[in-house]
């Protein structure tokens, strides 16, 4: 059986790469040409034309000439406001995936060590609103966060107010979006990392005289690092370019790489700025992007030996 | 190397010698689990210094008395009395108790050294006092050189060579090995069995080690409890419970044995004789038992202690006739499975002392097994 298998592969030296090649075929057509794409329109110029924009490759009388056109990267960075927006894009993403964490964290751990038949339920109401779309989701939230919302009316009959709150278009709301949306991508992959986590250590560390909280620090904080890291990346990356949340909950001084670059593409109709605008953005991604990729690769090797 | 020399109680203060005979005092200790009993009001005592083995079949309650020493389980009711103090309100971290656990439990994210420092640096100990400790601990398992490695490069024994060291580093009043060979092969399992001992032995620690191989057990303790269904049948030496096995449920659990029911026929100050229907004549024992004539017993006697022969022994009794039925071949001995008229079959081992030994007998030889008065045992429950 086997014999024959290998046979079949020895006749057959393209399967493999059949295999492969449909992922890669994927990723070239969605992913790499769009990418390749967009680079190319960062580099061109603003023009009233269909596409907007001034072609980069000519064809001069049959030779090809090249017009790049660097301005648009240097008004990013002549421009405040594209700087203070990435800043504080980051700013955002980095509080709010501290924030995640701080309340995933418990909920991971409290799920992993609960009866395996709860531990179902548990994951289930974790996982099931994103089985509504995201932007009723977000859409609800203005419902709660309003003056006149739930959140106000519920403040105020109990008494511990007699004013609504403003919590709608302040970047408190902005925040509380951010953290609903994504504390699932956070709770998942620490959710997966500590319920592997054997229990046995942290009996051996109570018989060696650890504390609970002492073992906590020095076994399992420790050990569920690969978990951690994960989880922050999955929030803090796509967190970066959120537009649909400070959009819809935020006011119009919550400055979001995501709204500027929305209103770039749609508002001022500027795709070379849009592009490079996403571009940067980019650029500044691949460091977090390497950080989850090497944590995830360590994983994986931990996993083999 | 640096020695823990334990203080040497003196033969002649009757009290500290008592004390040592109650290192470790278990009073009616019980665990139950919704219901379900565990272990079953268990009372013994360990002596200082002495490796104790708590052998049994898995479900025995063993590994839960051990967990209830460590304080990883409350019991039901009981005291634990350890040099004289009641650890049962005691959390395990609290505890003068360091367990070896099956299959280690070394900290993965953590270097050799760290995993054996981690006792010590709980303790408070200082950053030098830690270290020295630890090159002491690591020098006594010959574990100085891979200090710095993580413990998925090591192989299973040098794991455990780790984990002793971590479970000794705070010098433990008592040292609890949970099924310490359970994750070695075979070869290396002798080896380590005496070299754990040596080890143990030398600091003078106590231990309790928790074990279903009872080689393991006979191998490594000094004294041994038997014990099934959460109460301990039987606490002896290994030869005491081996050779003198005061239940059916141990003569069958150590080692193998041919047992006989049968019932007393005449009970006599210096002899007894039992009827029993596996054979044509009556045993006769060389010694008195505390029965009545009709008792139903049980005869038990170790394979070994069989003769076996081709001619008819000279013997009036403790004689039968059968025919070789099996015969497993073990290169130093053989065991003969003999099938008796009576249907009953009787395992005999025989020693292959002289070369070839093992073709004076073959399949479907007539032979005579015979025993000597006092080779086996009776047993009353």
């Amino acid at each position: 059986m086997s014999r024959s298998l290998t046979k079949l592969k020895k006749r057959l030296p393209g399967s493999r790469w059949l295999v492969i090649a449909v992922p890669y075929i994927w990723l070239l057509v969605f992913f790499a040409i769009p990418l390749a794409i967009a680079f190319k329109i960062s580099f061109s110029q603003a023009a009233i034309s269909m596409p907007p924009y001034t072609p980069v490759f000519n064809w001069v009388d049959g030779s090809l000439s090249l017009d790049i056109n660097p301005k648009n990267y240097l008004y990013l960075v002549k421009d405040s406001l594209y700087v203070n927006a990435y800043l504080s894009s980051i700013k955002i993403a980095v509080v709010s995936t501290f924030l995640c964490l701080l309340i995933g964290y418990p909920m991971a751990y409290a799920i992993a060590r609960m009866d395996p038949s709860t531990r179902n339920i548990a994951l289930m109401m974790v996982i099931l609103p994103s089985w509504t779309s995201f932007l009723i989701r977000i859409y609800a939230w203005i419902g709660i966060l309003k003056n006149n919302g739930l959140l106000n009316n519920f403040l105020m009959w109990t008494g511990l107010t007699d004013q609504p709150l403003a919590i709608m278009h302040t970047p408190l709301a902005v925040y509380i979006g951010i953290v609903y949306a994504y504390l699932p991508f956070m709770i998942l992959p620490l959710y997966a990392n500590l319920v592997k986590l054997d229990l046995r250590l942290l009996e051996a560390a109570s018989d060696l005289g650890a504390r609970p909280w002492k073992a906590f620090l020095k076994i399992t904080l420790p050990m569920s690092k690969a978990g951690i890291i994960a989880g922050s990346m999955l929030v803090m990356i796509p967190v970066v370019g959120e537009f649909v949340i400070p959009e819809m909950l935020g006011g119009p001084d919550t400055l979001m790489i995501g709204r500027i670059l929305w209103q770039e593409f749609f508002n001022n109709r500027d795709w070379p700025v849009a592009s490079a605008v996403s571009i940067v953005m980019l650029v500044i991604l691949i460091v977090p992007i390497m950080i989850f990729h090497r944590a995830q690769a360590r994983e994986m090797e931990s996993k083999l030996v | 190397m640096n020695q823990v020399t334990q203080p040497a109680a003196s033969p002649h203060a009757k009290p500290e010698k008592a004390k040592a005979e109650n290192y470790v005092r278990i009073e009616g200790l019980r665990k139950e689990f919704d219901g379900f009993v565990a272990v079953d009001d268990v009372s013994f005592s360990i002596r200082k210094g002495e490796i104790f083995a708590l052998l049994g079949a898995s479900g025995c309650g063993k590994s839960t008395l051990l967990r209830m020493l460590a304080g990883f389980e409350r019991p039901t009711r009981g005291a634990i009395l350890l040099d004289g103090e009641d650890i049962v309100g005691m959390a395990p971290y609290e505890r003068p108790i360091n367990m070896m656990f099956q299959s280690y439990a070394l900290f993965p994210h953590m270097t050799v050294e760290q995993n054996v420092a981690f006792g010590l640096v709980q303790d408070g100990m200082g950053k030098a006092d830690v270290a020295a400790r630890v090159d002491e601990m690591l020098g006594l398992v010959q574990m100085s050189k891979l200090a710095k490695r993580k413990p998925h490069q090591l192989s299973g024994g040098q794991q455990q060579r780790v984990a002793l060291a971590r479970s000794l580093a705070k010098s433990p009043k008592l040292l609890l090995l949970d099924e310490p060979m359970g994750a070695l092969d075979k070869k290396l399992r002798s080896q380590m069995q005496i070299e754990l001992v040596n080890i143990v032995e030398r600091l003078g620690v106590t231990c309790v080690m928790v074990t279903h191989d009872q080689e393991e057990a006979m191998t490594m303790a000094h004294r041994i409890a038997v014990m099934d269904s959460g109460k301990i049948l039987q606490i002896g030496t290994p030869d005491e419970i081996y050779e003198q096995p005061n239940c059916r449920f141990t003569a069958e659990f150590i080692g193998s044995v041919n047992l006989f029911d049968g019932k007393v026929e005449e009970d006599e100050k210096d002899y007894v004789t039992i009827r029993t229907p596996g054979l044509g004549a009556p045993i006769y024992v060389g010694h008195g038992i505390t029965g009545f004539d009709g008792m139903k017993v049980a005869f038990a006697i170790r394979p070994e202690k069989l003769n076996i022969s081709k001619e008819e022994p000279a013997q009036k009794y403790n004689k039968a006739q059968g025919v070789i039925e099996e015969i497993a071949y073990f290169g130093s001995h053989s065991v003969y499975h003999v099938r008796l008229p009576t249907g009953v079959k009787v395992l005999c081992n025989f020693v292959n002392m002289k070369r070839w030994a093992s073709e004076n007998f073959t399949w479907n030889d007539t032979v005579w097994l015979s025993w000597a008065d006092n080779s086996g045992v009776v047993l009353t429950s």
